[in-house]
């Protein structure tokens, strides 16, 4: 079994804490990816579990074994580095064997192990070659096959793909996910791409300033996020400022920037006071736009058949951006401009200018408190 | 060329053209040009000096005579037991202090290349800090040290770790000593240059797939520092070969730049010398040769076992 546990994980590098306070427990056979910006300590955490970092605090298990205290050399745990790292002196061969050797496997044994492995990762015809002639996208292989090589129980992925294109990346991201399925070993993927980590990962683990702030499942960070860092870092959305103005058992009314009161309906009476600051979360997928309308429209709630209630608000279109796909529309309504998307050839085309209504459903709207925190609606 | 004629005199720009025409690689060979006459003066044409002496005879009023040829000079080197021993000697002495320098720089190296900020300055700094002082004087200052009246015999008896003292100085072992202390800098400086260039990532990639510190090391670090290794060698052996300071003041051995002195400077024997000399250089050719064939098979992957 290798499922892998931290607790209360911490890494100080002088004065700087680089890792606060990360706790979870990783299952066996899971892909986990940590999800970041760039200084948020998942690569550290990550270089923690491989023995590359000593934590100032905490324990780090894998399996049974408390392996806090282990040097790298001593886990079966397997880096792909996000240079590749590989041996430049050594063939592709010898780097892929290298593992193995210093496991005392004998001679000929490596050398068939490391031959499957390349031909696993479609490499087999270049045993004989420099590493260092290999383009990006071949050096990750290799590198890869060298790590895959020994077997580990856990295998570590520290932003491996970030240095291939797009296209490179895309597929290698499948490939990755094929070899996960087929090997059933536990994997830790450190990536800050999000269409990375929700294309391969089983739950993510969203990372932000040295602490891990939430771990779920992809579907789960982004329908339901912890908090107003987590849902502004996954993906586009407008965030609107407002004042809590009535809190009934059903409803919240929220005085906002936009100029009009946004209704959000709830389950039982949240834990917010009236004239409390909120920012509220409209993610373009959940807004609707209407043809140009008139201006003597009202934006405002509307009840619908069912009883749902429905939010609008009316703006003018300033900025039309193509982007293949879709076609995103940045609105100005009341001074406060906000996008929205359609795809590109669904309806007649808006342009700069053109006054439109959007509408949402109240319940997809997010609620976070001035300290970033969600209000459960 | 137009260019060209407003920047240089006219005078100079004439002067230019036939230059311009040259091939790229004779362009090369011009600019080597004042190197290449140097080393011809100083180098190549003293050392057929050299190699005539060798083939000439004795001569009881000149320091050899003039216009002669023999083999005599050879035949008395490979003949002398003296001269011999003296050729074992010194190259001992050359493979003792290549061992000991190139472990201890690579070692050395490997802490500059590891430590940053104040540490690695301080580490680089007192590399360089010997050279600071002229060769015979830190040599010398080992008598003092390594004398069976020494610093260290005192430091060494007063703990009671021995019960009398060592002679350290004069002894074979005082040379090693004091002739690594001289090439230690050189070697340093040429393992961390090719060092320096090397990505910490592959060490921790070695170490990561299951490679011991000291394994990591020698699998990863040794073979891509090879060049420096190399380059180390050459010039501490060399250099220990043909060491004079260190042997005549920290042993009562004969090295072979000592024996070479005598003969010229009070036997004015000059063929013998030169034929000596002659010798000495072959044989370091070929060892230096065996040298770069060895460590150049340790550049890639190798058996421990």
């Amino acid at each position: 079994m290798s499922e892998i546990t931290l607790s209360e994980l911490e890494k100080q590098y002088g004065e700087t804490t680089a890792v606060e306070d990360v706790s979870v427990e990783i299952n066996d056979g899971e892909l986990l990816c940590l999800l970041g910006p760039s200084g948020s300590g998942k690569s550290t955490t990550l270089r923690m579990i491989a023995g590359l970092e000593t934590p100032t605090d905490g324990e780090i298990s894998i399996g049974e074994d408390d392996v806090t205290d282990r040097p790298a050399y001593e886990r079966n745990t397997s880096t792909v580095f996000q240079d590749w790292a590989l041996f430049p002196h050594k063939s592709v061969l010898e780097n892929v064997a290298f593992g193995l050797k210093m496991r005392d496997v004998p001679a000929e044994e490596r050398e068939e192990r490391a031959r499957a492995m390349l031909e696993r990762v479609q490499m087999g015809s270049y045993d004989d070659e420099d590493p260092t002639n290999l383009s990006g996208g071949q050096k990750q292989r290799v590198a890869l096959a060298r790590s895959l090589a020994v077997n580990p129980d856990v295998l570590l992925l520290d932003e491996p793909l970030s240095n291939l294109d797009k296209r490179l990346r895309e597929d290698m991201q499948i490939e990755l996910r094929e070899i996960h399925e087929d090997l059933e070993e536990t994997f830790v993927h450190v990536t800050h791409d999000q269409d990375e980590a929700f294309t391969l990962a089983d739950r993510i683990g969203i990372m932000a300033d040295g602490n891990l702030v939430q771990v779920g499942s992809p579907n789960e960070v982004y329908e339901n996020p912890k908090n107003r860092f987590i849902e502004g870092f996954l993906g586009d959305t407008n965030f609107i400022d407002g004042e809590v103005d009535r809190v009934t058992a059903e409803t919240v009314h929220v005085e906002t920037e936009l100029g009009r009161e946004i209704v959000l309906p709830t389950d039982e009476e949240p834990d917010i006071d009236e004239g409390a600051e909120l920012t509220l979360s409209l993610r373009p997928e959940i807004l609707s736009i209407d043809q140009p309308v008139s201006a003597q429209s009202d934006g405002g709630q509307t009840v619908l058949a069912d009883g749902s209630t429905t939010n609008a608000v009316i703006g003018t279109v300033e900025n039309v951006l193509y982007r293949g796909s879709t076609v995103r529309y940045s609105v100005s309504s009341n001074g406060t401009t906000m996008f929205v998307e359609r795809t590109g050839a669904s309806t007649d085309a808006l342009t700069a200018g053109d006054d439109i209504r959007i509408d949402w459903n109240g319940a997809d709207v997010l609620a976070f408190r001035a300290d970033g925190t969600r209000v459960s609606l | 060329m137009s260019e060209r004629n407003s920047v240089l005199p006219s005078s100079l720009a004439s002067a230019w053209e036939p230059i311009a025409d040259q091939s790229r690689s004779n362009r090369a060979l011009l600019l080597m040009a004042p190197l290449i006459v140097f080393e011809l003066l100083v180098f190549v044409v003293p050392f057929f000096i050299l190699l005539r002496i060798s083939f000439a005879e004795e001569s009881s009023d000149l320091v050899y005579a003039e216009g002669t040829w023999t083999l005599q000079a050879y035949v008395d080197v490979f003949t002398s037991g003296l001269l011999r021993s003296i050729v074992g000697y010194s190259f001992m002495l050359g493979i003792a202090v290549t061992l000991v320098t190139v472990v201890i720089a690579i070692f050395y190296a490997y802490a500059i290349w590891r430590s940053d900020g104040l540490i690695k300055s301080l580490l680089l700094f007192s590399v360089v800090l010997p050279l600071l002082t002229t060769l015979v004087i830190r040599t010398y200052a080992f008598q003092p040290l390594l004398s069976p009246t020494g610093t260290v015999n005192e430091i060494l008896l007063s703990l009671g770790i021995i019960n009398s003292s060592i002679q350290i100085v004069p002894s074979t072992v005082g040379v090693v000593i004091g002739q690594t202390y001289i090439v230690l800098p050189y070697a340093v400086l040429a393992i961390y240059s090719v060092m320096a260039t090397m990505d910490w990532h592959v060490v921790e990639a070695a170490r990561d797939l299951g490679a011991s510190r000291p394994r990591s090391v020698l699998e990863v670090v040794v073979p891509q520092v090879m060049p420096g290794i190399i380059v180390a060698s050459v010039i501490s052996f060399a250099w220990s070969v043909g060491a004079y300071a260190a042997p005549d003041l920290l042993s009562n051995s004969i090295s072979f730049a000592m024996q070479v002195e005598d003969l010229m400077l009070s036997g004015l024997r000059y063929p013998l010398a030169a034929a000596f000399s002659v010798v000495m250089l072959v044989l370091m050719l070929v060892c230096i040769g065996v040298l770069f064939a060895v460590l150049n098979r340790f550049g890639g992957d190798f058996e421990l076992a």
